[in-house]
């Protein structure tokens, strides 16, 4: 099947409208993120506590928000986490000043109180470790293997118990009921028994913590800025080094313009801008270079088989005759990474978020961003060809530069 | 066949082999990140400022107490800062400070009289030296206690030569334990009970202070201690005037381990190494009638009265559930930690949300995988196959690399591949379009298929170079799940660039070599 077979689009032709309307989005795009500040940061950057709790049965936020005020942590946020049924909840808490630690204990412990009656249980299997468990199950000795003489093999079989019983945790997340242990392999009747008689089963486990010290948010904040900008201009200097100058300002364009839009949308969705947010926009920059290069490299070749083209028209029979690339590796990367959007889990949704937006903006902003300005910078600079092009157009050399573009502006307009 | 036909081929087949052996079976080769398998990601900074404070306390206390037997009785020090300033030392017995310098502290000390003043200072290399010592014991306190708990495959590694330490636990269940079990300082002392000499402690501070008549000896201090019912929880506090000076430290503790009492309640039962039985039987011996304070990071345990001398062993008593047991003898074991450590970040994923997590990214991928391979059949119909080819083997060959390399497979990691998968055909589709140019332009099928090869080359390469430069500062930037992520996207660009370059050649070139003439290709 082939979609754009000798296309002639006059890509071209609307660049200044096209320009326009991105230089709007753009703008709008820097108002809302940095005079608005509606980005979403995550306690990566902003410092502070994650915790990801699961429930026996479905907790309700408002009374979370009950307990955990009561308890002196007013401002968190409480938000629902997973698949509906899972009974699983996300709590943010903010950085307490001077502490590095978080509010990991002070939220659970006082989640534990509501929900468990007092909390602070002897052995909550939904709580406690193996070597508890095994402890509690030793002194008991339900399967009278102490007896025999070899406390060490006597700790080992009650080991193997107890980690069969977290084992049950460690799959469905929480320990919901007595029954759910009855099939877990060697754990015997009486054993059962014992738990139930000498342990409980919490309302609630902590699935997943992310603590992270104001001063480590500050660090990474800064280091994430420097990866970005570094990458930009790495990238630049590997097009102005390949290509010309005037490629690298149009790729670097788009790529801003990408990354700027990619950040405006992202903080509409309100998504929370984290560690692996950073991992997408300097994919996203990657990708969208990428799809530049490969423009841009036609061009490179059309203007040496061409030279006496006008600048704009090269542009577009490259345009064109890219067409059908740039649509099919946009859409193969657009499976996968929208697979990844639908599929891949709360975990990645904000980072396939990212991509599937970086793969449809960069797309577009390689055709009208990229070469629109490069166009526009050989117009107002001239074409910082480095003498690559000169002995095609003008052999003697010297007026080459100054000369090049004017007669070819001429031509353009 | 070709010869050189054949080599090409050999030479996939032994790259493709090596990655699937290295990669087979995935679950047993392949290095799931603790995000990935659940486990506990912890930097920790040992506060060495608190190492280098109690460093001058010791010289102080030490300058003093020497100058004190050289007959120097009026000396006076007190601390300024990181400085020590001794006063009432008559200038002539400075020769005997400078001795005391030179035996005791060394050369990591300077110091020099001012007026009638002396000031002690430590030097920057001293400063050093002892903050590196401290980093360097945490570590391997914090080595030995996870050792002790047993925890497979930890990584204990300090960062850089800063005063963080990073701890990667795979697979824990109890995490608080762990954490804990980490932080606890856990430096022991025995100290001889003051007020109430005979041991126990007082009810209030008052009490104890107006036993001095309101004004403590220089030598003694109050310190407090929890006041538990039998269950172990805490009511109430008591205090306790114990002297300055330990009798000994955890230092000199050849061992605990967990024990019960008289009453059958669990206690800590420890034997001191030779130097430390010794001076615990000197003193023991000596002070019989007397309290003994047990004081675990500046609190009383509790205080018993020595009954008898005691050389080698003994034990702590103090209400104790058998957990509590249990981690004090770990912490007593695996020795003190020579300054607090602070947790800066923590970042702990249970194995249900890594399990999870595993299950979404493969769901994800398997359909991402199978519609990119839809596509490419549907759009270069035949040719399609040879993508697919080079699709499977890249994704075969990025595993194989993953598992050769021992790295780590993160979320990230797993978007990233799945990504590779959405990227790595685009190599594929810049030959394929420029074949089909080439075919428009009327060329024969050969020569089309040279041509698009060789002219798709500098763009297939180009535009590599940019997302290896990104994936390359990521690298850099990441901690633990982004570096995987880099990982697998820089491995994916170098395995799809093999498998769409030279693999797919390759496979045109077989097709070619079948038959005499082609002509026709299904694009």
């Amino acid at each position: 099947m082939e979609f754009f077979r000798d296309t002639h689009i006059d890509f071209m032709k609307y660049r200044r409208f096209w320009v326009a309307v991105s230089l709007l989005v753009v703008a709008a795009g820097i108002f809302s993120i940095f005079v608005h500040g509606q980005l979403n940061i995550g306690i990566d950057f902003a410092g502070g506590t994650q915790i990801t709790l699961k429930f026996a049965e479905e907790p309700e936020i408002d009374r979370l928000r009950t307990v955990l005020g009561q308890a002196g942590i007013p401002d968190a946020q409480i938000q629902r986490f997973g698949e509906s049924g899972e009974h699983e909840v996300l709590i943010k808490t903010p950085t307490a000043e001077g502490t590095e630690e978080g509010s990991r204990d002070p939220v659970v412990e006082a989640i534990d109180r509501a929900y468990n009656e007092g909390g602070g249980a002897e052995l909550d299997l939904n709580r406690d470790g193996v070597e508890d468990v095994a402890d509690a199950l030793l002194a008991a000795d339900p399967d009278n293997v102490a007896g025999q003489g070899d406390p060490e093999a006597a700790r080992a079989h009650y080991e193997g118990v107890a980690d069969a019983v977290i084992e049950v945790r460690r799959e469905e997340g929480l320990i919901s009921s007595w029954e759910s242990l009855a099939g877990a392999p060697g754990v015997s009747r009486a054993a059962l028994e014992t738990l139930r008689a000498g342990a409980t089963l919490g309302e609630l486990t902590v699935l997943g913590v992310e603590n992270v010290g104001p001063q480590m948010g500050r660090e990474l904040r800064q280091k994430g800025i420097l990866a970005v900008v570094l990458s930009l201009v790495g990238m630049l200097l590997y097009i102005w080094f390949r290509f010309e100058l005037r490629f690298g300002i149009g790729a670097l364009m788009a790529t801003v313009h990408d990354v700027i839009i990619g950040l405006f949308l992202f903080a509409l969705a309100g998504f929370e801008f984290n560690l692996t947010t950073i991992a997408a926009f300097l994919t996203l920059v990657g990708y969208s270079v990428n799809d530049t290069v490969v423009i841009f490299d036609r061009m490179r070749e059309n203007m040496r088989r061409t030279p006496q083209k006008p600048m704009l028209e090269v542009m577009n029979e490259s345009l064109n005759q890219t067409l059908s690339r740039t649509v099919l590796t946009s859409g193969t990367t657009l499976i996968a990474v929208g697979s990844l959007l639908v599929l891949g889990g709360d975990v990645l949704r904000g980072f396939a978020f990212v991509l599937t937006i970086g793969i449809l903006v960069g797309t577009y902003s390689s055709i009208y961003i990229a070469s629109p300005f490069a166009l526009l910078w050989e117009q107002a600079f001239g074409s910082g060809a480095r003498g690559r092009r000169k002995g095609t157009r003008a052999p003697a050399g010297r007026s080459a530069r100054a000369e090049t573009p004017t007669r070819r502006n001429r031509r353009a307009s | 066949m070709n010869r050189n036909l054949l080599y090409r081929g050999l030479l996939i087949l032994v790259v493709v082999a090596i990655a699937a052996i290295s990669a087979w079976p995935l679950e047993d080769k392949i290095n799931l990140g603790l995000d990935l398998r659940g486990g506990m990601h912890l930097v920790l900074e040992v506060q060495t400022a608190d190492a280098v404070k109690s460093e001058i306390d010791n010289a102080m206390e030490r300058i003093v107490q020497d100058a004190r037997d050289e007959g120097i009785s009026t000396i006076e020090a007190r601390r300024e800062g990181e400085q020590i300033v001794l006063t009432g030392v008559p200038p002539e017995r400075d020769e005997v400070i400078g001795r005391i310098r030179q035996d005791f502290l060394g050369e990591t000390w300077d110091w020099d009289r001012v007026g009638d003043r002396i000031v002690f200072e430590l030097t920057a290399a001293g400063r050093a030296e002892i903050r590196d010592g401290a980093v360097r014991q945490a570590l391997q306190t914090i080595d030995n206690r996870i050792n002790a708990y047993g925890v497979a495959e930890p990584v204990i590694a300090q960062l850089g030569s800063s005063e963080r330490i990073a701890v990667q636990l795979p697979g824990v269940d109890d995490p608080e334990r762990i954490r804990e079990l980490i932080k606890n300082t856990a430096f022991l002392e025995f100290r001889l009970s003051d007020y109430p000499r005979a041991g126990g402690g007082a009810a209030s501070r008052e009490e104890v202070l107006s036993s001095y008549g309101g004004q403590l000896p220089d030598d003694i201090e109050i310190l407090e201690g929890d006041v538990t019912d039998p269950e172990g929880r805490r009511i109430g506090t008591q205090f306790y005037a114990v002297t300055k000076r330990s009798v000994v430290t955890g230092r000199d503790l050849k061992n605990a381990r967990p024990s019960l009492g008289q009453f059958n309640e669990p206690v800590v039962n420890f034997t001191f190494n030779p130097q430390g039985a010794q001076r615990f039987g000197e003193v023991t011996g000596a002070n019989i009638g007397r309290g003994l304070a047990i004081v675990l990071d500046d609190r009383v345990v509790s205080a018993p009265t020595i009954e008898d001398r005691i050389s080698d062993s003994g034990i702590i008593r103090g209400n104790f559930t058998n957990r509590e047991v249990e981690d004090l003898s770990l912490v007593l074991r695996s020795g003190a930690l020579p300054a607090g450590i602070v947790y800066l970040e923590e970042r702990t994923v249970g194995p249900s949300l890594g399990r999870d997590s595993i299950e979404q990214g493969l769901r994800a991928g398997l359909i991402g995988f199978s519609l990119v391979v839809l596509t490419m059949l549907v759009v270069y119909k035949l040719t399609g196959i040879n993508a697919v080819v080079a699709l499977g083997l890249n994704v075969v060959i990025v595993f194989g690399a993953l598992a050769y390399f021992g790295a780590t497979l993160t979320l990230p990691g797993i978007a990233g591949i799945i990504l590779t998968v959405g990227m790595a055909v685009d190599a594929n589709v810049l030959v394929f379009e420029r074949i089909r140019e080439e075919l428009h332009a009327g060329r024969t099928v050969k020569s089309a298929i040279d041509a698009g090869f060789s002219k798709a080359l500098s763009s297939i390469i180009d535009a590599n170079v940019t997302t290896l430069i990104a994936a390359l500062f990521l690298f850099q930037f990441g901690t633990g799940p982004i570096r995987g992520f880099a990982v697998t996207l820089s491995v994916g660009i170098f395995a799809s660039v093999f498998t769409a370059v030279f693999v797919s050649r390759w496979l045109f070139d077989l097709q070619l070599a079948r038959r005499q003439r082609v002509e026709r290709l299904s694009i």
